[in-house]
C-alpha cells in the first residue's frame, strides 16, 4: 500500500513536470510519514539527516569542480584549435568533418566531465563548418550530440563521480580507468557509421577543395589544449592529485589558457562562468540530496527485496537479466536524464548487483554507457537538444541519422556487457 | 535576458569561488610544505551544501530544474499553466516541510550541544543556514509559480 503510494506519487508528479528532485522528495517524505504514522514527527526526522548526508561528502567536491572545468574549457578557445589541428591531420574528404567532430569531442571528454558542455563547445565550432561543407544540419547535430555522449565514459566523468559516492566498492580512480577503453570503443563505434553515411550520400564534397591547415602551426596552437587531458589523467595516474585536486588544477590551467594564452576569457567573463557552473552543479546535487530521502524510504520500506527476488526468479541468468535491465533503462532513458536515472534506480539496482555478484566497477561502466545512449536518443536527449539548438533543427529531424549512431553505440555497449574485461582490464593493470 | 543577480545567486557563486580557492590552496600548500590543512575539509563540505541550496533557489526562480517536459510541452497553454503551478506548489510543500524538519534538527543539535567532528565547533553553526535556504527555494518556486499563473501566455521552457 505504502509502496504504491511512494511509487505512484513519484511517477505521477514526475510526469506532470514537477522537478525530479521535488518528485523524489515528495514521494520519499510521504512514504516515510505514512509508514511511521504513530512515531514522533512521523519518523520524518530521518529525512533531513539523509538529505544532508547525501551531499555533505568530501569526495563529492570533485563534481562541482569538474563542472567548472567544463564551463571554463567551453569558453577557452581550445575546441576551435583542436578542430583545426584534427583537420590538419585528416584533411577535408567526404566524412572527414564528422570524424574530426567525434575525435575532438573525445579529446574534450578527457578534460571536462559533462556531455552537454562538450556538445556546446564542439557544436559551436563544427556545425557551422559542416554546413559550409554541405552536410545537412540534422546530420551534423546528430553526430555532435552522439559524440558528446562519449564524454561521460572518457574520464573525468561526472556520472562516475555520482555513481562512486553512492556505491561502496567503486572508487573514482577505478571507475575513471574502467571508462577509458569503453569510451574509446564507443567513439570508434560512432566514427564508422558517421563516415559511411557521409561517403554514401556524398556529404562534404563541397569542402574538398579547401586547403588543409598547416600541420605544425596548428599543432603548436592546439598543444595547450592537448596537454590538458595529459595533465588531468596523468596527474591522477602518477598519484600527484586526487580526482578533486586534478579538477581544481584543471580549473587553474583552463583559466590560464583562456585568460593569458588564447585571450578568449576576460575578467568580466569570470562571473558568468562561475554562475553557470554553480547552477549546473546545484541542479545535479539537489537531485542527489533529495534522492537520499527517496533511497532511505525505499530501503526502510523494503521495496527492493521483493523486486530483486522477482527478477531473480525470472531465471534469466546474469546476462539475461542485464539485457532486460538494458531494455528497461533504455525505455526510461527516453524520458529521464542520465544522472537522475542513476539516483532513482540505484536503490533497486544495488541489491540486484549484490545478488548477481556483478563487479561494481563494471556495472557502473555499463550503466553509464546506457545513460550515454540516452543522452542522444530522442525525445529526451540533453546532448542532442544542445546540438539541435545550435544547428537550428528540430529534434525529430535527426531521427533518420541518429538511429544508425544509436545502433552502433548499443553494439559497443553489448561488447562491454559480454566481455567485462574491456572495462576491467585497465583498472586492474593500473592497480586500482 | 539581463536581470540583476539575486542574493542566492551571488551566495552560490561565492561558495563555488571559495571552494575553488580552498582546494587550490590545499594542493599548493601540500606541495610546498608537505602538510595539508585537513581542517578545511569540514568547511568545504559545508560550502558544498550551501552552494547546492543557494544555487537551487536561483534555478527555481527561473523554473529550470531538471524535469520531464514531455507532457508539459505537448500541452495547451492552459494545461501548461496548470502544470507549472502544480510544480510550484509541490516544490513549496517539499521545501517548507524540509525547512521545518531542519529547524528541528538544529534545535536538537543545540540542545545536546553537539560538536563537529573536525573542528570541534558547535554543529549547529553548520546546519542553521540550511532551513533558511530551504525556505528561499520555496519562496523562489512560489514566486515563479505566481508569475506563471498570472502570465497570460507562459513562455516556453527557454
Amino acid at each position: 500500500m505504502i509502496t504504491v503510494l511512494l511509487v505512484g506519487l513519484f511517477v505521477l508528479s514526475m510526469l506532470a513536470g514537477v522537478p525530479i528532485a521535488v518528485a523524489l522528495g515528495l514521494g520519499g517524505l510521504i512514504a516515510i510519514g505514512a509508514a511511521n504514522a504513530d512515531a514522533p514527527w512521523w519518523g520524518l526526522l530521518a529525512a533531513p539527516q539523509n538529505m544532508h548526508a547525501s551531499i555533505a561528502k568530501y569526495p563529492l567536491l570533485a563534481l562541482p569542480m569538474f563542472v567548472l572545468v567544463g564551463s571554463i574549457f567551453d569558453r577557452s578557445g581550445v575546441a576551435r584549435r583542436l578542430v583545426t589541428f584534427a583537420q590538419a591531420c585528416v584533411g577535408h574528404g567526404p566524412g572527414m568533418l564528422p570524424l574530426v567532430a567525434i575525435l575532438v569531442a573525445m579529446l574534450l571528454g578527457g578534460i571536462s566531465g559533462s556531455g552537454p558542455a562538450t556538445a556546446a563547445a564542439v557544436g559551436a565550432v563544427m556545425i557551422a563548418a559542416m554546413a559550409k561543407a554541405g552536410y545537412p544540419p540534422a546530420f551534423s547535430a546528430s553526430v555532435v550530440g552522439a559524440a558528446a555522449a562519449t564524454d561521460i565514459l572518457i574520464p573525468p566523468s561526472i556520472a562516475f563521480i555520482v555513481y562512486s559516492v553512492n556505491v561502496p566498492g567503486a572508487s573514482v580512480p577505478a571507475l575513471f580507468a574502467a571508462g577509458m577503453v569503453p569510451g574509446l570503443l564507443a567513439g570508434c563505434a560512432l566514427i564508422v557509421p558517421a563516415v559511411l553515411i557521409s561517403r554514401r550520400h556524398g556529404f562534404g564534397a563541397a569542402g574538398r577543395e579547401a586547403p588543409k591547415p598547416p600541420f605544425w602551426a596548428s599543432l603548436r596552437e592546439a598543444s595547450w589544449g592537448l596537454a590538458a587531458p595529459v595533465l588531468i589523467l596523468g596527474g591522477m595516474r602518477l598519484g600527484w592529485f586526487t580526482p578533486t585536486e586534478a579538477a581544481v588544477v584543471a580549473v587553474a590551467y583552463g583559466l590560464f589558457i583562456g585568460m593569458a594564452v588564447h585571450r578568449s576569457i576576460g575578467w568580466r567573463d569570470l562571473y558568468p562562468i562561475f554562475r553557470e557552473a554553480t547552477e549546473v552543479s546545484a541542479v545535479i546535487m539537489l537531485v542527489l540530496a533529495l534522492a537520499g530521502i527517496f533511497a532511505y524510504s525505499v530501503n526502510t520500506l523494503g521495496i527492493a527485496d521483493p523486486l530483486v527476488a522477482f527478477v531473480k526468479n525470472l531465471g534469466l541468468g546474469s546476462s539475461g537479466t542485464l539485457l532486460l535491465l538494458f531494455l528497461v533503462m533504455t525505455l526510461v532513458g527516453m524520458v529521464l536524464d542520465g544522472v537522475s536515472i542513476f539516483l532513482v534506480f540505484l536503490p533497486l539496482l544495488y541489491p540486484l548487483m549484490i545478488a548477481f555478484q556483478w563487479d561494481p566497477v563494471w556495472f557502473g561502466v555499463l550503466l553509464t554507457m546506457k545513460i550515454a545512449i540516452g543522452q542522444f536518443t530522442p525525445p529526451m536527449a540533453v546532448n542532442l537538444m544542445v546540438a539541435c539548438r545550435l544547428a537550428g533543427v528540430r529534434i525529430d529531424e535527426t531521427i533518420p541519422w541518429v538511429g544508425w549512431l544509436i545502433v552502433s553505440f548499443v553494439a559497443a555497449a553489448l561488447v562491454v556487457l559480454f566481455v567485462p574485461e574491456v572495462a576491467l582490464w585497465l583498472p586492474r593493470r593500473l592497480g586500482y | 535576458m539581463k536581470t540583476r543577480p539575486t542574493i542566492e545567486e551571488v551566495l552560490g557563486v561565492a561558495c563555488m569561488a571559495t571552494l575553488t580557492l580552498i582546494t587550490l590552496g590545499n594542493v599548493v600548500t601540500r606541495y610546498l610544505t608537505d602538510e595539508s590543512f585537513a581542517w578545511t575539509e569540514e568547511i568545504s563540505v559545508f560550502l558544498i551544501v550551501v552552494m547546492t541550496l543557494a544555487g537551487a533557489a536561483g534555478v527555481a526562480a527561473r523554473d529550470r530544474h531538471i524535469r520531464i517536459e514531455y507532457f508539459y510541452d505537448a500541452g495547451s497553454p492552459r494545461r501548461r499553466r496548470v502544470l507549472r503551478v502544480v510544480a510550484a506548489v509541490a516544490t513549496v510543500l517539499v521545501f517548507t516541510t524540509l525547512a521545518v524538519l531542519f529547524v528541528a534538527t538544529v534545535a536538537g543539535e543545540i540542545r545536546w550541544a553537539e560538536t563537529s567532528m573536525g573542528l570541534g565547533v558547535p554543529r549547529w553553526w553548520f546546519t542553521f543556514p540550511i532551513p533558511v535556504l530551504c525556505l528561499a527555494v520555496a519562496a523562489r518556486a512560489a514566486q515563479s509559480g505566481w508569475r506563471a499563473w498570472h502570465d497570460s501566455a507562459p513562455a516556453g521552457t527557454v
